[in-house]
């Protein structure tokens, strides 16, 4: 099986930016690589650019007015103009453009003015005086502009595509390395450049390069501009132009052929369609007329200056093979290795839709965040550190002080005053409130043009609503002490006092930088990202996604912290020791047909942030008897029901909450504040890489209610 | 879309052309009761093609009673397969001379191209071939807006020089032709016609006649012009001859469809033929197939194949489209067999399998009549298509047992047609056995 593919530098689109803009073609010498921009990103801009992806092609990025600064497919950057993506991807050699008819000229001469040598032209019914002014643009910078109405080109060779062409287009195969040779085909209509390549390569006859030079009336490049020019190329065999009735492209390259035969040393074979079209009627093609009267346009006119010109016209795919094969003499590639490549793409399974993330990847026993490994992060960096690489993808450098500034002035900014949390006891309820109520944090994340300042500064502001929560405002009010820091802050807000054992200040912050982000598939990640996807407020979506976190999901650690107590407290009054207790405990509420709070875990059978909490809790000196329950209620479980069930994240965050002779709340409280940072990277991850009100797994949706009835009288 | 002569004119005069008193647009003698006329008049047949003086499309009345005759007569006519149902009333001008001027596309280049010649009134065309140098003609690189002075200075300089006797109207010459350019950009036309455009006895320049196509593509935004006219811009005007039932009715759906037969609806078979149907594929692909079917019917089968229509089922069609351009076909009461292709591109094999069984299992529901159906699918989405026809087949085998559908390209598509063909034709003498 050949894999390989030939160095773009040695292909037939190469050769074609060379005879433009040699300097250009230069750098694809070096670079060995060929950068092309996708202008349009509606439905079928966007799913083509993936199309084009798979098959190879080096998109390097998007132009969508509007939608700069975004990405498309999750890694692809998108400008608003093309001018600015040239500034930024200086290389670029093709564009492809998608947009509707109309806006497709605005969109079209701007790519040709920033001076991209070949431009292909996808957008159909373009106004002919809007095509004009294309025309005189593209004259004035020599582009090869391939359509409107063009499938677009590809180039086997090299693995490139520019268009919407299906990929059943061959190469040539020589030994185990694919050949430049071939024939190059050029067509008016998308299908039948598919079906000529279909059949030619069904006699083993390999396609260098299949330029769709458009349908419309009006296109850029004709056939008398592309042809002579694809016959200098010295690996191109044969040229097989596939012309229809209509209009006079074909007629004008006999003329040239008579006039200049130097400029056509190789064979021609033109499949002429329309030879049994009736007069008069106008064919689909907006080109493919053919008036009474008129000595071009006609299939006969085309077929008679064609063979004066020394051209062979054919009208049948049985002759089309016929007359290549005889003209060759050989074949490129083993016809039953084309079959067998083929059958792999007819027996094929459907792909599954797939949507990728760049931030967290999950796998069983081990959560990496953008590449780091989640448990050296905890035992190393700070909350604000972890958000910034959560949202940018890298830790930060000179940044740090400037989060830092933003998460104190949050915390000094006015709150809303008028919300009664006396009476709320759940804390994720509170902080979605307020973040609905927070008037600053909404004007703050819609002025800010960066998302890690805005999780820096929504810390800031959780931070503020859980001091509130745990009636500690006016300790942060009274301070005394200059040059306090976030992570002190954090600990006096939470907890109500500043400790001098660093160690301390350092756990609490690890126990909420453990719970930052699970990937995209927990309900506070999901509900998170479906509001973005309506692209709702940064604070409505994240108060969504907050209010996610219940018992269910993240909110154990406080049940976990009191079941640990319990025990801790059993143990003592009972004078037993710990694991026979916890053994007994256990018992008793499963016979009680309750659960054991923070044990068990959707994905991994040891929680990767398990041991790095015990370890940070052991320096604190806050490894007391909760932990030591935590250490061994997993085994105490599987006496019970013969199960395992891992002691998770909650679990062991709630021992050690519960360790430090602090609010059980807290245990949800810090789940909640670490998640915000993975939630707001969610959010903008969606907002920044996906279209609008995505269809999330509609296929999957059925209806199973009863079916159609009448509504009954009265 | 082609205007009639009368739309044509409106839009010349709203540029400051001068064109001829427009007295009525009438269906019948009745409505002349209406009007006060002074005569002569010209009475010209409204149709959307050429040649009508030559088939008795433009005559001039003296009278009333001369007017009825004409337009009685003019309303039987069908001209080039056009039938009569507008005719325009004029004021008659007296001619001096007659001139011949056109805004149009160059066909070559795509630019703009103005031809003038002093030789108008005559078919343009018979002149440029038998001489060449009595006509005038330009091309205009820039797709400028307005026509530069000094281009239409050197037209006038031409026509002049060509026929002395318009000698004094230049500058009437030099605007008309600036208006007629202007007028083609600012409606966007693909061709802006006037032949012939008259001299009168007086020096007056007035357009006699005049042709507008204008581009299909800019019509939305060109509505205010439409409506000025009194033309609906949401309504796209079909200006073929006139449509089948069959055409009328794929109009309808949204996709192009032409009948190759003449009146499909009574068309009588031949017996011993073989009547093809085409679900092809893009437009490229419609017009190829025709000749592909009519190529292997040669080849193989002494010409006994006929194909009976051309439509472009490419693009992305709906589902639904997809099952009527299936559906219109199995209504056609001449379609022995169905040839389809969906090569995807920018369409999805998926949803063409979708849409051609659901008309399937539509029609075997209903009890209509089915065709046996050849075809091939390759490219996108053709993974999906390929479940789903194998699903389809076990869930209903009933309705697709004459579904041949080749999944991927291990046949390329003549074959297909050949195999198909074949097939059909063995049928049909089964039937015929039957019977």
């Amino acid at each position: 099986m050949v894999e390989g593919k030939l160095k773009p530098d040695q292909g037939l689109l190469y050769y074609l930016i060379k005879e433009i803009r040699p300097e250009l073609a230069e750098q694809i010498t070096k670079t060995k690589t060929i950068e092309t921009m996708i202008v349009g990103l509606g439905r079928q801009g966007t799913r083509h650019a993936q199309l084009m992806m798979e098959y190879g092609t080096n998109v390097t990025c998007g132009v969508a007015p509007g939608r700069g600064g975004t990405k498309v497919h999750e890694t692809i950057p998108v400008y608003d103009s093309a001018q600015e993506a040239i500034n930024n991807h200086p290389n670029i050699a093709v564009a492809s453009i998608w947009r509707h008819y109309s806006t497709a000229k605005d969109a079209t001469i701007e790519v040709i003015k920033s001076g991209i040598p070949i431009v292909v032209l996808i957008s159909e019914f373009i106004p002919l005086k809007d095509v004009r002014d294309i025309l005189v643009e593209a004259r004035k910078h020599k582009t090869i502009l391939f359509g409107g109405n063009t499938p677009g080109i590809i180039f086997p060779p090299e693995g490139i595509k520019i268009g919407m062409l299906p990929d059943i287009f061959q190469a040539q195969i020589v030994g185990e390395e694919v050949g430049a040779k071939g024939v190059t085909i050029l067509s008016r209509s998308g299908a039948i450049l598919y079906h000529m390549s279909d059949a030619l390569a069904s006699a083993g006859i390999a396609q260098n390069g299949v330029l769709g030079v458009g349908g419309d009336g009006a296109i850029g490049s004709r056939f008398v501009d592309l042809v002579s020019l694809v016959m200098k190329y010295e690996e191109t065999d044969l040229v097989v132009v596939a012309g229809e009735i209509g209009g006079m492209q074909e007629e004008l390259l006999a003329q040239d052929m008579i006039a200049h035969p130097e400029k056509y040393p190789k064979p021609l074979v033109a499949l002429i369609s329309g030879a049994n079209a009736p007069e008069g009627k106008t064919m689909g093609h907006a080109g493919a007329v053919i008036a009474p009267g008129q000595n071009y346009g006609t299939f006969n006119s085309k077929k008679e200056t064609l063979e004066k010109a020394g051209a062979t016209v054919v009208n049948h795919q049985r002759d089309l093979i016929e007359v290549v094969k005889s003209k060759l003499g050989k074949t490129y590639f083993e016809i039953e290795d084309y079959y067998n490549r083929m059958r792999k793409k007819w027996d094929a399974k459907s792909p599954e839709p797939t949507w990728g993330t760049l931030i967290t990847n999950v796998m069983p026993n081990n959560l990496i965040i953008r590449g780091y490994p989640l448990q050296e992060i905890i035992a190393r960096k700070g909350l604000l550190e972890t958000a910034y690489l959560l949202n940018k993808g890298e830790f930060p450098v000179k940044q740090i002080a400037e989060l830092e500034n933003l998460a104190l002035k949050a915390l000094k900014d006015e709150l809303f005053n008028d919300y009664n949390i006396l009476n709320e006891t759940d804390v994720a309820k509170v902080i979605g409130t307020f973040l609905l109520l927070d008037d600053n944090l909404s004007s703050f994340a819609r002025e800010a043009n960066d998302e890690s300042k805005v999780v820096a500064y929504a810390l800031g502001r959780v931070l503020k609503y859980l001091t509130k929560f745990f009636n500690n405002e006016d300790k942060i009010i009274n301070l005394q002490k200059e040059d306090v820091s976030f992570s002190e802050l954090i600990y006096l807000g939470l907890v109500g006092e500043i400790p001098s054992d660093v160690s301390k200040i350092k756990l609490l912050e690890a126990i909420i930088t453990a719970c930052v982000d699970h990937g995209v598939t927990p309900p506070s990640a999901q509900a998170t990202r479906i509001l973005a996807s309506t692209r709702a407020n940064y604070e409505v979506a994240l108060s969504a996604g907050t209010q996610a976190i219940t018992d269910v999901h993240g909110g154990a650690g406080q049940k976990a912290a009191e079941f640990f107590l319990s025990v801790v407290k059993n143990a003592k009054e009972n004078n037993k020791d710990l694991d026979e207790t916890a053994f007994e405990t256990i018992r008793e509420t499963i016979k009680a047909g309750k659960r054991i709070e923070g044990l068990g875990h959707r994905i991994h059978t040891q929680d990767p942030r398990r041991d790095v909490l015990w370890d940070l809790s052991e320096k604190a000196g806050y490894a007391k008897e909760c932990v030591a329950v935590s250490k061994l209620v997993s085994d105490a479980f599987y006496r019970v029901r013969g199960m395992n069930l891992p002691i998770n994240v909650d679990g062991v965050i709630g021992a050690i909450i519960a360790d430090m002779g602090i609010n059980p709340k807290l245990a949800k409280a810090v789940f909640v504040f670490g998640r915000i940072a993975g939630l707001t990277a969610q959010y903008y991850e969606e907002i920044n890489t996906q279209p609008q009100m995505r269809r999330l797994a509609f296929d999957r949706a059925v209806y199973k209610g009863p079916s159609i009835r009448e509504v009954p009288q009265n | 879309m082609r205007l009639y002569e009368y739309e044509a004119k409106q839009i010349f005069g709203k540029f400051g052309m001068r064109i001829p008193q427009q007295i009525a647009i009438v269906e019948n003698i009745e409505q002349l009761d209406d009007f006060s006329i002074s005569f002569p008049i010209m009475i010209k047949a409204m149709v959307l093609i050429g040649g009508r003086g030559k088939a008795g499309g433009i005559k001039k009345a003296k009278n009333i009673d001369e007017t009825k005759t004409i337009i009685s007569e003019m309303l039987k006519l069908s001209i080039h397969g056009y039938s009569i149902e507008k005719i325009l009333l004029e004021e008659a001008v007296n001619i001096s001379s007659e001139i011949y001027l056109s805004v149009t596309t160059d066909p070559a280049t795509f630019d703009i191209v103005i031809v003038a010649s002093a030789s108008g009134g005559v078919d343009i065309e018979e002149v440029a071939r038998q001489n060449p140098e009595k006509i005038w003609k330009k091309i205009i690189l820039e797709n400028v807006k307005e026509l530069p002075g000094i281009i239409a200075d050197e037209a006038v300089e031409f026509l002049v020089k060509s026929d002395s006797n318009l000698m004094g109207s230049e500058n009437q010459l030099k605007t008309t032709i600036q208006s007629l350019y202007s007028a083609f950009q600012t409606v966007e036309a693909k061709i802006c016609e006037i032949n012939p455009l008259i001299v009168s006895e007086d020096k007056n320049i007035i357009a006699a006649d005049a042709k507008v196509v204008l581009d299909d593509n800019s019509l939305y935004r060109q509505e205010p012009l439409l409506k000025s006219i009194g033309i609906d811009p949401r309504s796209k005007r079909h200006d073929i001859s006139e449509q089948t039932i069959f055409e009328d009715k794929a109009y309808r759906i949204g996709f192009p469809y032409l009948d190759l037969l003449d009146e499909p609806e009574k068309f009588e078979k031949e017996k011993d033929k073989l009547y093809v149907g085409l679900v092809p594929g893009g437009a490229g692909y419609g017009i190829f197939s025709i000749d592909e079917v009519v190529n292997v019917g040669n080849r193989y089968f002494n010409g006994k194949v006929v194909p009976i229509n051309f439509m472009d089922s490419g693009g992305g069609p709906s589902l639904s489209k997809v099952a009527d351009m299936f559906h219109l076909l199995m209504d056609h009461p001449a379609t022995d067999l169905i040839i389809t292709s969906r090569f995807g591109g920018i369409s999805s094999c998926d949803i063409f399998i979708r849409g051609l069984i659901m008309s399937l299992r539509d029609r075997y529901t209903k009890r209509k009549r089915m065709i046996p159906i050849f075809g091939r699918m390759v490219g996108t989405d053709l993974a999906a298509a390929r479940e789903y026809f194998e699903k389809a087949k076990r869930e209903t085998p009933e309705p697709l047992k004459d579904l041949h559908i080749v999944v991927g390209n291990k046949k390329i598509m003549a074959d297909v047609i050949k195999d198909g063909i074949e097939y059909g034709f063995k049928i049909k003498s089964q039937d015929g056995i039957k019977r």
